[in-house]
């Protein structure tokens, strides 16, 4: 089955819930992106930057002490090593010449942890756009130096005070700017969440990540992984490498979730506790009461703090394509540690939420061969964890 | 024929606009909310639009944005919008239209939603952010049960679009003045008859405009090219500004024929 289908479902997720006053411009943007994917010089505009200018393909590393030390033979998909430290850029740099190629001068985003914003704040520079980047004041906080980034970076931070003030806000307010702003303004999503084309869209830039783990594992094993591992708040870069192996139906997917304090405190997992419900455009699995109100959701890592999933990652989990599981904030803390320490890498709090899984993935399946998208450094997160050692 | 349409038909009689207000279900309480329905009899106002807050309001500037969110906090959820909407039912004189946004009405069931309306006598129901494209189980119970179904345009829909979006519409097609959120802010009136007069003379359904308007002038301006003027964050905030005052029924039905009378 090809997804999505016209109307931009994957199954019975997804499609455009939206105010009338954007139904042109996402039409205008579905147009231009079929137009743009088969475009040859388009493409090849975007394989130059994502090789000299992010620094692709990013390397597929077997993490031996890793390994030993979780019972598999873990191979970490390295995008923590691209410009910004984290996959954001792949998607950033193809919807900025999206933008480009679309006349509009101006380019906004919504953010968590900073790293969608730092990525479209550095393609701004880079290409001249004006950019406003909107993040929840809670993250702001949490995440100061990123803001700083930002802001060196010639792109201005607006600060999102209304609900849980995190990425859930920093979304809405972002779709307000752009309905009132649709005429100049690029909306560049983060994730593959909001209504059809977006979940597309993005998918199609953060697919890179997984048609280059297939090459580089088949040179290295001479087989395709039993395991593909990654974190899962909106959802980009584990759609990113487990859309491509789709069809080999022997690789399995696991999507980690934060489940924040717990599973039955607040959380932040979505695919496991969320109900069908329509947030942001699309129709998904979302954290919410029985009145259809969105719940806040927490987590430890901003990236991953968000009540909502992408519709593709909805349609995985009931038609269990993929696994979902979900760590917790002590957790995913514990998996920043360990990563660090036996590989003297430091990741970012989303990712380690993948790492922490590792250790329940050796006790169920030993020796499996597992890839694990590494989608961030953990530089951002220092003072996270040093508050957290107190 | 549904209540808000029946409701265009006499106005039509007597050659008069919609005059419509907007109003957030449980702002600033849900006790308010029934003595700001009930005092609205007194008023020049031809329907009442009444807003079930949701949590994410999208196409809501800071004025609802707060209101829902206040009113949330308070309690106001959808088995209280009923059940008070309902009580009300042989009290309140003026058509009553729900608004919101699909998530709210999702969670509830549709149909389960829409006979509620129906049972609490509620005119017709408008869904923000439910379009065109998604909405034939919505509109087809809607027609069943004689419920009025009120959709939106602006001015960047297409012709094309425009007419399917009326025909879809029942009771009234909403005009969105601006491209932006709710919320008062001066507006381009010319341009805004323009359209509105084009769109008019290819469709006869009733077409009001609303978002943006908080100023008899405008008020005044836009009656005389469309059917009907809806007025919603400035009278959110005044009743925010005014609902602890002792006098705030009079003041607030003063206030209104200030608006359009």
């Amino acid at each position: 089955m090809k997804t999505p289908d016209s109307k931009g479902y994957f199954g019975e997720f997804g499609g455009k819930f939206i105010p009338e006053t954007l139904t042109r411009c996402l039409k205008e943007l579905e147009s231009s992106f079929n137009f743009l994917k088969k475009d040859k010089s388009f493409n090849k505009e975007l394989s130059f930057y994502l090789k000299e200018y992010a620094h692709r393909p990013t390397s597929l590393y077997f993490a031996k002490n890793l390994s030993k030390r979780v019972n598999l033979k873990v191979y970490l998909k390295r995008e923590d090593l691209l410009h910004t430290g984290a996959h954001k850029i792949n998607n950033t740099l193809g919807q900025a010449l999206l933008a480009r190629y679309m006349h509009k001068k101006r380019v906004i985003a919504e953010t968590g942890a900073g790293q969608h914003g730092v990525a479209t704040a550095t393609v701004a520079a880079l290409f001249g756009f004006q950019c406003d980047v909107y993040m929840g004041k809670v993250d702001i906080e949490r995440q100061s130096m990123n803001v700083f980034r930002m802001q060196i970076l010639g792109s201005k931070v607006i600060p999102v005070i209304s609900g849980s003030q995190t990425l859930k806000d920093a979304c809405s307010e972002a779709i307000r700017d752009w309905v009132a702003n649709v005429e100049n303004t690029y909306y560049l999503l983060g994730s593959v969440v909001g209504p059809h084309p977006y979940p597309l869209i993005v998918r199609y830039f953060q697919t890179v990540i997984g048609k280059e783990v297939k090459r580089q594992i088949r040179d290295k094993e001479r087989r395709l992984p039993d395991y593909l591992v990654a974190c899962v708040g909106g959802g980009s870069n584990a759609i990113g490498l487990f859309h491509p192996f789709f069809d080999d139906k022997k690789v399995k997917f696991i999507g980690v979730e934060a489940a924040g304090y717990g599973l039955n405190n607040k959380n932040a997992a979505s695919l496991i506790k969320g109900k069908t419900g329509v947030l942001h455009g699309a129709k998904s699995l979302i954290l919410q009461d029985k009145y259809g109100q969105i719940s806040e959701a927490h987590s430890v890592a901003a990236g991953l703090d968000y009540p909502g999933v992408g519709p593709e990652h909805a349609f995985y989990k009931v038609t269990k394509r993929a696994e979902y599981v979900a760590v917790t904030d002590k957790e995913a803390i514990q998996g920043f540690k360990l990563l660090s320490k036996t590989e003297g890498i430091i990741p970012a709090l989303e990712s380690s939420h993948a790492v922490a899984y590792l250790k329940k993935l050796g006790r169920r399946a030993p020796g499996s061969i597992v890839v694990l998208c590494l989608s961030g450094r953990g530089d951002k997160d220092l003072d996270i964890v040093k508050a957290w050692e107190k | 024929m549904g209540k808000i349409e029946d409701k265009f038909k006499r106005l039509k009689e007597i050659h008069r606009k919609a005059f419509i207000v907007y109003l957030t279900f449980g702002f600033p309480s849900v006790s308010a909310t029934s003595k700001i329905l009930l005092a609205l009899n007194n008023s020049p106002v031809d329907i009442i639009e009444i807003g079930l807050p949701f949590s994410d309001p999208l196409a809501d500037g800071p004025i609802l944005q707060e209101a829902s969110s206040v009113a949330l906090k308070k309690g106001a959820d959808t088995d209280k919008f009923f059940s008070l909407v309902k009580g009300l039912k042989n009290r309140i004189k003026i058509p009553l239209i729900v608004m919101t946004y699909y998530n709210p009405v999702l969670r509830f069931g549709l149909n389960r939603f829409l006979a509620k309306a129906k049972d609490a006598g509620l005119g017709g129901v408008m869904v923000v952010d439910l379009p065109l494209e998604e909405s034939a189980p919505y509109v087809r119970q809607a027609r069943r049960l004689d419920l009025d179904t009120v959709f939106f345009i602006t001015s960047q829909t297409p012709k094309d679009r425009i007419k399917k979006i009326i025909k879809s519409s029942r009771g009234f097609t909403y005009y969105i003045s601006i491209t932006g959120v709710t919320g008062p802010r001066k507006l381009p009136l010319e341009k805004i008859g323009l359209h509105l007069s084009a769109i008019r003379r290819m469709n006869k359904a009733a077409v009001c405009v609303g978002f943006g308007i908080y100023k008899k002038s405008q008020v005044k301006s836009l009656m005389a090219v469309s059917d009907g003027v809806v007025v919603g964050s400035s009278i959110v905030k005044f009743v925010k500004d005014n609902h602890k005052k002792r006098n705030f029924t009079g003041d607030l039905n003063r206030f209104l024929k200030g608006l359009y009378v």
